[in-house]
This record gives structure tokens, C-alpha cells and sequence, in this order.
């Protein structure tokens, strides 16, 4: 699904250099849970970006679903994101004066779909989140647990192949954190790819690999012993809206 | 997609009401005067004839004093109108389809007493091809046939205001209308008619007036002894006979002359005719100075006439900068609107949106803005207008001279969107040029 080969990425100002990314190297295949942990500064939300076609590198090869994107164009970059990626952010990252319904209309917008599959799509999504009676409720009406599946039903109605979630739990309580981990493994389970971002081990438990980053690098992976199961109980609610 | 960009801008116009109202008052002010002084202008400049422009041609001779030119700017004017025995003569040509002398007078009309008092008015006198030439609307009845020109048939027409006066808007053809001591019989009342100038008479107040409320026949001129109520030039001595006799022989300048000639090969032939007619008055000593007829279309007569005054030019350029100054102003503020919104343009290039579609969605923005700016600039320009036309009113024009019509509306409203554009067009290049990243983190 995704492989990266010595990708190098340097923040370069006046007086310094920064390397970003060095050496890195990575391999998720379709269908993985994989988990990216490291310190602030290890570069995890670099290789996001990157990994998301929001920016680019300065070195190395970055293969996506077999294709080479250094040579794509803005325009052809926009189109995989829209259908191939969704991005989950910490901060949920919901337009504040669009209401739900709007929220999650976004990407299906830009994908040109006619309306009456944009609602059905768009109703789907919610529901599988749990908010449909929240359809139009701005951002500002909803908590943080909700916004975040409000995020995350916005993914889930362009049917990406890949999800990139960059600390989806970090701005939420335990009880919301475990229902946005219950979500997204869910999601994984029906054989979407994710790589997310995290700094909370209880969350990266529930991966199917740990990857750990220092400096730019890849120092460490990490995969569940043979029989290991790491999936946490699923809240009754949830299991019964995934079912 | 054109709807979904329309909604965000509504969104983000009522997100920051103050720095919205800010940005649309600017381009309101800048289309409120480019819009008041291009329909201004317009009022002048447009062509109040086009159906007719190609055959319609204005009569001037250059039958002035051998000593000097005709006043005017250049050496080569020709007087503005011409003289009775000039337009006698020309009359008789069979080479136009149609054409009339024509001048103003004023008379005392006297109405039914139950109706209103005798009263002064301006009073059309020409020929009966004045109607069909100028293509002039009938609302009852038509205008005289050539029979009664030359039998002298007292018949008249009147204005839709003047019938509305008169006969209280009935069909008054047929009815008697009294002028001074005569009895003229009602053949024709005109509808609506407001050309944008007074087309076939140029020679005062570049046309601005209404057009007259009442026509005759030249052929009253002389029983009636009628005197022009519009400009004359002469020179030369004085007549020795006296009074209308004396003007039928003078070097009076004092008649309005058109010709209706349908192709090119008429122009030719008629411009050959008036040189002919000039050289052949030289030989009775008139028209000593090198030939110099003119045979004008509308436009070029407009021109001559300077019917646009320069002001309007001057105006018109000064309000477009105003506009363009205003437009560039708001470029800063909209730069600041759209950069204060770089983590939304973040989220939106990570759920799909290219560079393009960015840079659309906030163009469409500047032109919402552009629109309504533009619509509350029309708005203001109607007052600027009725302003215009007040100040107008001194000089004999019409109440609704300056308006707005639909090639102002359209104008205004391209106005609107280019001010728009000249505004938005580098914020929304830089909005669209943001790294994605950057502001993803911190929103």
C-alpha cells in the first residue's frame, strides 16, 4: 500500500538545517493497523504529511498503492487524496460554521458526485458514527468525542483505501478515546489500511505494529507476539452501530 | 460545485459582518459613481437612431461669408443649419426616398376653456416625411401625407402628454386643436417617444430637450409667419424686404435639413447633387468659399456636434480610477480575510481540493462580494442620477435624461465583478499557494 525508501526531508531556513526525515524507510501493506510512535521532534507528523501528499520530500522514493508520486501534479496529488486517503487529526479539524451534514460533504464535493449519492453516502457515514441525530448541529454544538467522529465519518464516506491519523485520541478523555480506537480498528477490520500517529501506548496496543521513529528514522518495530490479541472490548453501543 | 462556492462565501461574508460591510461599501462607492457618470456619458453618447443610422443623413452648406469661415474651431466649419432658400431648393431633389426641413416655433394654443387656460408651446413644424424618417410611434392615427404639405391642409399632431392635456388621453384624431388664430385638425397622437437626444434637432442644448409636444406643416410657415424658436446665424446685409420676405432671401441660417437616402450609390449621387447646387449658386454670387457641403450620418453629426460633452470623458475616466484605486485597496484586506483562514484551506487541500479549486472557491468569494458591492453601487447611482438630472433640469432637459437602462445595469454589473476580480485575484492566488501542512497542526 504504501512504501517509502530513504526519504529524506530537510527544513532549511537562513542559519539552519533541519533534517526531518533521514533515511526513512517504511512499508505498510494493505490492510495494516500500524501504530507510529517517537518523541516530539522524531519526525512522525513529517512522514504524515508526506504520506498524505500535503507535502513533499527531498529525497528518496515514495511508492503509493504501486505509484510513484514524486512526479505527480498538484491537480493528480488532490484527486489520491480525495479518493484514496482520509486524514483524522488531533484537533479534529471540522470547518466551524458548516454543520455536520456540510462537515462531511467536503471531500465527496470536490470528488463531483452527484447529490443524491453524496446523501446517501454522507447518511451512511454518520450513521455508522452513531450522530445521525446530529446532522445539523454545528461543530460548536457537539463535544470532542463527537467532532472526532464527525472527523472520522468524513473519512468514512469517501471510502479511502487509507486512513492517516495523526493522534486521534490527543485531545480526548479516556471513555472517547476508547471509542475512537474501538472505531478505527472497526474500520481496519473491514480492510481499510491505517497508520496513525500516537504518543498514548494504550493506543498504539491495539495496533497491529508498533513503529517507533528517533531523529528522523525508523529505530524500532514491534509486532504482537503469535497469538497475542490486542483488541480491547468494544463498547456495546459501538459493536451494535459497526455490526 | 458553483452552489457549494456560493454558500462558502455567503459563510464566510457573515462570519466577519464588519470587515464584509467594509470590503462591499468600497466597491459600492467605486460603482456608484463609475456607474452614475458611464450612464451620464451614455446618455450623450448613444446613438438614439441605430435603426436608421445607415440612411439618414444630415444636410449642412457651407454657404457662409467668403470674408470668413463659419465660427468654430476648425477652418473648414460649415454653418449648423441652413437657409429657407436653400432647403426650398434642395427640396425639390427626387434623389432621397424622404426628407424634411425642420425648426421649432412657439405658439399660443388655445384649449377647450373647460380645459385649461391658452397656454405657450414649442411647436415642431416640418414635413410629413419627419414621421417615418425618424421612425416616430403612433398611438392613434399617423402623421400628414405629402398631399397636405403642398395643399397647405391645417393639420396637426400631437404629443401623448399634449393629447393627455387636451383631450384627457382619448383618441382625438379628427378633433380640432386651435393655434393662435387658426384651426388645426387632430391627425395623429404619438406614443411614448423619448430618443435618448433630440436626434433630428441638435443645433440647441445637444439635444437634451423632450421632443416638441406638437407638430405642423412647413407649409404654415408663411401664412403664419412663423419664427424660428431655436438658434440662427446669418450674415450679410440686411434684406430690403421686410419681415418672412425678408428671411425667405437672407443668408438666415435657421433650418434643421435631413435626407433619407437608402444606399451608397444615393449618398454619391445626392453629395454630387448639393455640389452642383453650391457651384451653381456661385454663379449667382452666393456660396464664394471653397466647396465644403457636408451630408453627416447620426454619428458623425454627434461627433460634430460635440453632443458628448468633454466632462462626461473626464468624469467618466476620473470615476474609473476611483474604481480601480478602491478595488487595489481592498486587496489587503482581503489578503488578511483569506490568510486568517489558512488552517480551513488546510483541511480542505487534505480532503481533496487542488490548488485551482482554492483559488476558485475564494475568487467566487471576491465576486459575491464584487456583486453585492455592486448591486448597493447601483442602488447609489440612482440617486447620483436623479442628482444629475436635477442639476440638468436648467438646461432644458428632459427629467429622466440620465438613467439607468439595461446596457448601464449590465455594465455596472460587469463593473461590479472586474472590481471583484482586481481585488481578489492576488489574496485568492496566495490563499491557494499556502502549504497544506503548515496549518493543518495548529487549527
Amino acid at each position: 500500500m504504501l512504501s517509502m525508501r530513504a526519504i529524506q526531508k530537510v527544513y532549511r531556513t537562513d542559519l539552519v538545517e533541519t533534517h526531518a526525515l533521514h533515511d526513512f524507510s517504511l512499508e505498510v501493506k494493505a490492510g495494516e493497523f500500524v501504530a507510529l510512535m517517537g518523541r516530539s521532534g522524531s519526525g512522525k507528523t513529517t512522514f504524515l504529511n508526506i504520506a498524505g501528499l500535503l507535502d513533499t520530500f527531498d529525497g528518496g522514493t515514495y511508492l503509493l498503492d504501486g505509484e510513484d508520486v514524486s512526479r505527480l501534479t498538484d491537480r493528480e496529488m488532490s484527486v489520491i487524496r480525495n479518493h484514496k486517503i482520509g486524514f483524522v487529526f488531533q484537533s479534529f479539524n471540522l470547518i466551524p460554521d458548516l454543520d455536520v451534514f456540510d462537515n462531511v460533504d467536503v471531500p465527496l464535493r470536490y470528488r463531483r458526485l452527484p447529490a443524491a449519492e453524496r446523501k446517501e453516502r454522507i447518511a451512511r457515514a454518520v450513521e455508522l458514527v452513531g450522530l445521525s441525530s446530529r446532522l445539523h448541529h454545528l461543530p460548536s454544538q457537539l463535544s470532542g468525542g463527537q467532532q472526532q467522529r464527525v472527523a472520522i465519518a468524513r473519512v468514512l464516506a469517501g471510502d479511502p483505501r487509507l486512513i492517516l491519523a495523526d493522534e486521534p485520541t490527543g485531545n480526548l478523555d479516556t471513555l472517547m478515546s476508547r471509542e475512537v480506537m474501538d472505531l478505527l480498528e472497526r474500520i481496519n477490520a473491514r480492510g481499510t489500511t491505517i497508520v496513525m500517529v500516537t504518543h498514548a501506548p494504550e493506543c498504539a496496543a491495539r495496533a497491529s505494529r508498533e513503529i517507533h521513529l528517533l531523529d528522523g528514522k525508523v529505530v524500532d518495530t514491534e509486532q504482537p507476539a503469535a497469538g497475542e490479541v490486542r483488541v480491547p472490548p468494544v463498547s456495546a453501543n459501538l459493536a451494535a452501530a459497526l455490526a | 460545485m458553483l452552489l457549494h462556492n456560493l454558500h462558502i462565501a455567503w459563510k464566510s461574508m457573515q462570519r466577519n459582518r464588519a470587515l464584509s460591510a467594509l470590503i462591499v461599501v468600497g466597491i459600492a462607492l467605486g460603482i456608484a459613481l463609475s456607474t452614475t457618470f458611464a450612464a451620464a456619458r451614455h446618455a450623450f453618447a448613444q446613438n438614439p437612431l441605430p435603426a436608421k443610422t445607415k440612411v439618414l443623413r444630415y444636410v449642412r452648406l457651407d454657404s457662409w461669408d467668403p470674408q470668413k469661415a463659419y465660427p468654430g474651431d476648425g477652418a473648414n466649419t460649415v454653418p449648423t443649419q441652413v437657409t429657407y432658400r436653400d432647403m426650398a431648393e434642395l427640396m425639390k431633389s427626387k434623389i432621397p426616398v424622404r426628407q424634411t426641413g425642420t425648426f421649432k416655433t412657439m405658439l399660443y394654443v388655445f384649449p377647450d376653456p373647460k380645459v385649461s387656460r391658452p397656454f405657450k408651446e414649442t411647436i415642431r413644424v416640418c414635413y410629413a416625411d419627419f414621421f417615418p424618417m425618424f421612425a416616430v410611434p403612433f398611438r392613434y392615427g399617423s402623421g400628414w401625407d405629402a398631399k397636405a404639405d403642398a395643399s397647405g391642409d391645417p393639420v396637426a399632431v400631437l404629443s401623448r402628454e399634449m393629447n393627455e392635456k387636451l383631450f384627457g388621453g382619448a383618441d382625438s384624431v379628427g378633433k380640432t386643436v386651435r393655434l393662435e388664430d387658426r384651426d388645426f385638425r387632430v391627425v395623429g397622437v404619438l406614443d411614448a417617444w423619448t430618443p435618448s437626444v433630440k436626434v433630428y434637432d441638435l443645433t440647441q442644448n445637444r439635444g437634451v430637450g423632450a421632443p416638441e409636444n406638437m407638430f405642423i406643416s412647413f407649409a404654415w410657415w408663411r401664412p403664419m409667419n412663423l419664427r424660428t424658436f431655436g438658434n440662427s446665424d446669418g450674415w450679410g446685409p440686411s434684406p430690403a424686404q421686410r419681415g418672412i420676405e425678408g428671411v425667405m432671401v437672407s443668408e438666415q441660417t435657421w433650418i434643421q435639413m435631413w435626407v433619407e437616402l437608402p444606399d451608397a450609390d444615393a449618398v454619391a449621387a445626392y453629395r454630387s447633387f448639393l455640389d452642383a447646387y453650391a457651384l451653381d449658386q456661385r454663379r449667382h454670387g452666393r456660396f464664394l468659399r471653397p466647396l465644403n457641403n457636408k451630408l453627416s450620418a447620426i454619428p458623425e453629426l454627434m461627433d460634430d456636434f460635440r453632443i458628448v460633452p468633454r466632462e462626461a470623458n473626464t468624469l467618466l475616466v476620473v470615476s474609473l480610477l476611483f474604481l480601480a484605486i478602491s478595488s487595489l485597496n481592498l486587496v489587503g484586506l482581503l489578503l488578511g480575510k483569506f490568510l486568517a483562514r489558512a488552517p480551513e484551506i488546510g483541511v480542505r487541500r487534505a480532503l481533496g481540493a487542488s490548488r485551482l479549486d482554492i483559488f476558485v472557491q475564494h475568487i467566487i468569494e471576491c465576486e459575491v462580494i464584487g456583486l453585492v458591492g455592486g448591486l448597493l453601487g447601483l442602488a447609489l447611482s440612482v440617486g447620483g442620477l436623479a442628482l444629475l438630472n436635477t442639476l440638468m433640469k436648467a438646461q432644458g432637459a428632459r427629467p429622466d435624461f440620465f438613467r439607468l437602462d439595461t446596457p448601464m445595469v449590465g455594465l455596472s454589473i460587469l463593473l461590479a465583478l472586474a472590481a471583484g476580480f482586481v481585488a481578489g485575484a492576488y489574496p485568492a492566488w496566495r490563499t491557494c499557494q499556502l502549504p497544506p501542512a503548515l496549518h493543518l497542526k495548529v487549527s
